[in-house]
């Protein structure tokens, strides 16, 4: 690793932990060109010595802001509650063959508000999802959605052969964004969970899992939508990105944005509004 | 706009396709010059099964690489239409960019041949092999059936004889009619209607298909209610 990239990462890591980086990249930087020595040989893995001064800076013990969900509104004041149900799904239930998988299902979601649904595998969290995309139809129910969508699939969604940059383009296209504004807001996404250099990433189909799924994650992020329905988007995720993924989720709900995730990790509950448990 | 962005996506999904580019290009001229001997008429005719089944193959590539990403383009504001509108578009651009060349080689080493009847057998072969690529690749998502069925489609085209009622059913049939008139200087114009006649209703049975499949697959759900924010 670089100088430049070992700094690059000190940055992010400091910035999950809340911690302003610039005072004490710049001292590092400053360090290391006095010494001439690689950064790990002087300081350690990034996120290692961001820990520590972060430990130093606030105080052992102290959650970083990337660890816990901000306050909603009750909870502290001058924090605004959900605002109109922007995703309302009444009655959904789904058979196939013999099966029921789900039976008069009711979800509601407001604006700013963040709803976990989880279950056991099977149990239908990503069918509901896609009925309430519209991708699949249910035996009975219905779902309405006030503004526009956006949809995270568990896997796939993407297009092997075209870049990053490339996918940005189309989706913007059909949210009636010009090619710049597209690529733009991409390249600004991606920065978000932690993928530099986004314009110079090859084709989908060469990317690892985990930064395919951001793709996929930033891409139901584009346009500006009003739902979003996250199907376990975080799968492939590091810890870090995993953590800026909670940190884009909070974000959106500030923003008033209606936000549904599928889950299966029982621990992320505290992470959210509302919980939905599908199979009891 | 939406539609040049998904014919300008799916451009850039096939020409990452290196193999099937260089395919495209020499599967036509291989059938060409298996029968350029003295049978040089069957080799034009070869060649024009070749440019078809290249092409239909190109298509029902696109069709299935498209297939995860379509969802969430019509999540994203495009209509069914705008995207098999855009594949199409650019499957045609990219049938005249293999077709020329081979209407060329015609052309110089084949002057008997009527050089406007051969622009528009290829011409009119681009236009079917399209949406037959892509109707196939809605009716059989997996890549190996849907190139069994144009392989088994294209050798009956080939093998069955012009006059047989299930090779006037098959979607190149007129290929070989416009084929007569382009290599006999005394063929009648009469080849040419039939061929043409033949092209058309072809071209309207595939493409309605392709819009009514790829509409139903991707159509908005009844139980979904969309409303601004």
């Amino acid at each position: 690793m670089t100088a430049e990239e070992w700094l690059g990462r000190l940055t992010t890591e400091l910035h999950r932990r809340g911690v302003a980086p610039d005072a004490v990249v710049a001292e590092a930087a400053h360090h290391l060109r006095e010494s001439g020595q690689a950064p790990e040989r002087v300081f350690g893995p990034p996120a290692a010595y961001a820990a520590a001064v972060a430990e130093s800076l606030l105080g052992p013990g102290v959650e970083p802001p990337g660890w816990v969900r901000p306050a909603a509104a009750g909870e502290e004041p001058g924090v605004e509650p959900p605002g109109a149900v922007r995703l309302e799904a009444r009655g959904i239930t789904k058979r196939y063959a013999h099966r029921t998988v789900l039976d008069g299902v009711d979800l509601t979601v407001r604006a700013g508000e963040v709803v976990a649904v989880v279950g056991a595998n099977g149990c239908g969290k990503s069918t509901l999802l896609r009925i309430c995309a519209g991708l699949t139809s249910p035996d009975a129910g219905e779902v309405h959605v006030r503004g526009r969508l956006g949809y995270c699939p568990q896997e796939g969604g993407t297009v092997e052969r075209l870049t990053p940059d490339e996918h940005f383009v189309l989706i913007g296209a059909g949210r009636g964004t010009d090619r710049a504004t597209a690529r733009r807001q991409g390249r600004t996404a991606a920065a978000v969970l932690d993928w530099p250099g986004v314009d110079r990433s090859p084709v989908a189909g060469k990317l690892s899992g985990g930064t395919r799924q951001k793709l996929n994650l930033i891409m139901s992020g584009l346009g500006d939508p009003d739902v979003l329905l996250l199907d376990e988007p975080y799968q492939g995720f590091d810890k870090g990105s995993y953590l800026d993924f909670w940190q884009q989720v909070w974000r959106w709900r500030t923003e008033r944005k209606a936000v549904v995730v599928v889950t299966h990790l029982l621990s992320e509950l505290n992470r959210v509004d509302n919980v939905l448990e599908l199979g009891r | 706009m939406r539609t040049l962005a998904v014919a300008e996506a799916t451009l850039r999904e096939i020409a990452r396709r290196r193999s099937v580019l260089v395919l495209l290009l020499v599967i036509p001229l291989a059938f060409y010059l298996a029968r350029r001997g003295t049978e040089w008429w069957q080799g034009l005719r070869f060649m024009v099964m070749g440019v078809g089944w290249a092409m239909s193959t190109a298509a029902l590539f696109a069709g299935n690489g498209a297939r995860a990403i379509e969802p969430r383009l019509r999540i994203s504001g495009y209509a069914a239409r705008h995207l098999w509108l855009g594949q199409l578009l650019a499957l045609w651009t990219v049938g005249a960019a293999v077709s020329v060349p081979y209407w060329v080689l015609v052309r110089v080493d084949l002057p008997q041949v009527r050089s406007g009847a051969m622009a528009l057998i290829l011409a009119l072969t681009v236009l079917i092999a399209a949406p037959f690529g892509l109707g196939i690749s809605a009716l059989l998502p997996r890549e190996l059936e849907g190139m069994l069925v144009l392989l088994t489609v294209l050798a009956m085209q080939t093998v069955l004889a012009p006059e047989a009622r299930a090779g006037q059913a098959l979607p190149f049939w007129f290929a070989r009619e416009i084929g007569v008139y382009a290599v006999e200087s005394d063929a009648g114009a009469d080849h040419l209607t039939k061929g043409l006649t033949h092209a058309a209703v072809a071209a309207v049975i595939l493409l309605a298909a392709v819009a009514v499949l790829s509409g139903l697959r991707l159509r908005r759900r009844r139980h979904l209610r969309l409303s601004a924010a």
